[in-house]
């Protein structure tokens, strides 16, 4: 492939990096993972890329990429089943503003989610990334109704896990 | 506050606890090679025509130096061969065609299909081997009684001592185990092979099934 096709892929893709750090965050617990699936993820962008005509959002192109990687596409090393350290080593929010209670209340959400199953966390991650239902039963091929009764049930789920 | 609430809030402040990846790393990722499960899809099912492929121009060539020579010319040989040649090449563009229409820019769950309908092709492919492995032994097998010189005196030998039916028994139970051994050995690697493979994919496939019923 042609240099000028490598360079303004790869400057998208360092603007719009967060993006698949977010999947990798849900998706993996632990940096290896992380950097593993990042790889992978990134390899399939690329092999995408020549056809990405832009029609759509460089971004909205990423989140579908990404979550098929992530979901469909990526072979889990044994080292992504592993603990939860990543989370609190390298994510941890250190601001000010929350008190510990709040914070306490996000490490155990955090840690709910990474219980879910694959596409549990793919609805919640777009959920998180204010996609609406449109968007959300589009990327996954599901419908809209389907996608909200989901949502719904991954709502409840998470109070349970919070909860027993 | 609703629990996903707490955690959205949260979730759009933290943009910049991510790294940072610079340029050039991201340029030396994507020199890598991908380590996707449709990969190995491709990589093993290439093996496995391959595998069918050799074990079948494997067996002609041991069989032309051999006292059964004249079983290959004929004309129910000949039929079998140009069928499951014809039917190799038939399942070869299926697959080849279904491999191609893998897109990771479709939506999850078409993706799921494609890669699935792939493997199904090939699936179906090893089934049909296994059948023809069954029919030809069964068509094999009284050429190769009748024509073995060896085997001939075993015969004579049987019917001298009134064992014909026991020695015919004999045969057909061993050829069964073999048979049944063979396909058992393949079927257990098939297994090993592609549930460690597809377990995720047909875990995540099959929850989003269950969400249209």
């Amino acid at each position: 492939m042609d240099k000028e096709l490598e360079h303004s892929f790869v400057e998208l893709l360092e603007k719009h990096q967060n993006i698949v750090h977010k999947v990798c965050r849900l998706y993996t617990n632990n940096k290896d993972a992380h950097n593993d699936l990042f790889q992978e993820i990134t390899i399939q962008l690329w092999k995408a890329y020549p056809k990405f005509r832009g029609d759509s959002k460089f971004s909205t192109w990423m989140y579908r990429v990404g979550l098929n990687t992530a979901i469909t596409l990526y072979r889990k090393s044994k080292r992504s089943i592993t603990t939860q350290e990543f989370e609190s080593v390298s994510f941890k929010i250190k601001s000010e503003a929350y008190d510990d209670t709040e914070e306490q209340q996000l490490k155990l959400l955090y840690d709910a989610v990474h219980q879910l199953n694959d596409i549990e966390k793919a609805l919640v991650f777009l959920y998180l990334e204010d996609k609406n239902y449109k968007e959300i039963s589009d990327t996954l091929g599901i419908s809209e109704v389907n996608a909200r009764v989901k949502m719904n049930r991954v709502k409840k789920k998470l109070k349970t896990i919070l909860n027993p | 506050m609703d629990e996903l609430e707490l955690l959205k809030k949260d979730w759009q402040k933290q943009d910049s606890a991510y790294p940072k990846l610079s340029y050039e790393e991201i340029y030396k990722m994507i020199l890598q090679k991908s380590s996707s499960i449709v990969k190995w899809i491709f990589i093993i099912s290439l093996l496995e025509f391959v595998f069918w492929l050799l074990l079948a121009i494997g067996l002609k060539a041991s069989g032309y130096n051999n006292e059964y020579g004249g079983l290959y010319s004929s004309p129910g040989f000949i039929v079998l061969s140009v069928l499951s040649y014809g039917i190799l090449a038939y399942f070869f563009y299926r697959f080849y065609m279904n491999y191609k229409q893998i897109n990771t820019t479709d939506n999850a769950k078409t993706l799921m299909e494609n890669i699935l309908r792939t493997r199904r092709t090939v699936k179906q492919y090893v089934g049909f081997n296994l059948a023809m492995l069954v029919v030809s032994v069964a068509y094999m097998l009284p050429f190769a009684l009748s024509h073995d010189d060896q085997t001939q005196a075993l015969i004579e030998k049987a019917q001298a001592n009134g064992e014909i039916f026991k020695f015919y028994l004999g045969v057909i139970m061993g050829t069964l185990i073999i048979l049944l051994i063979t396909i058992g050995v393949l079927l257990f690697f098939y297994w090993l092979i592609y549930g460690l493979l597809l377990r995720s994919l047909n875990r995540n496939y099959r929850e989003l099934k269950k969400l249209e019923v």
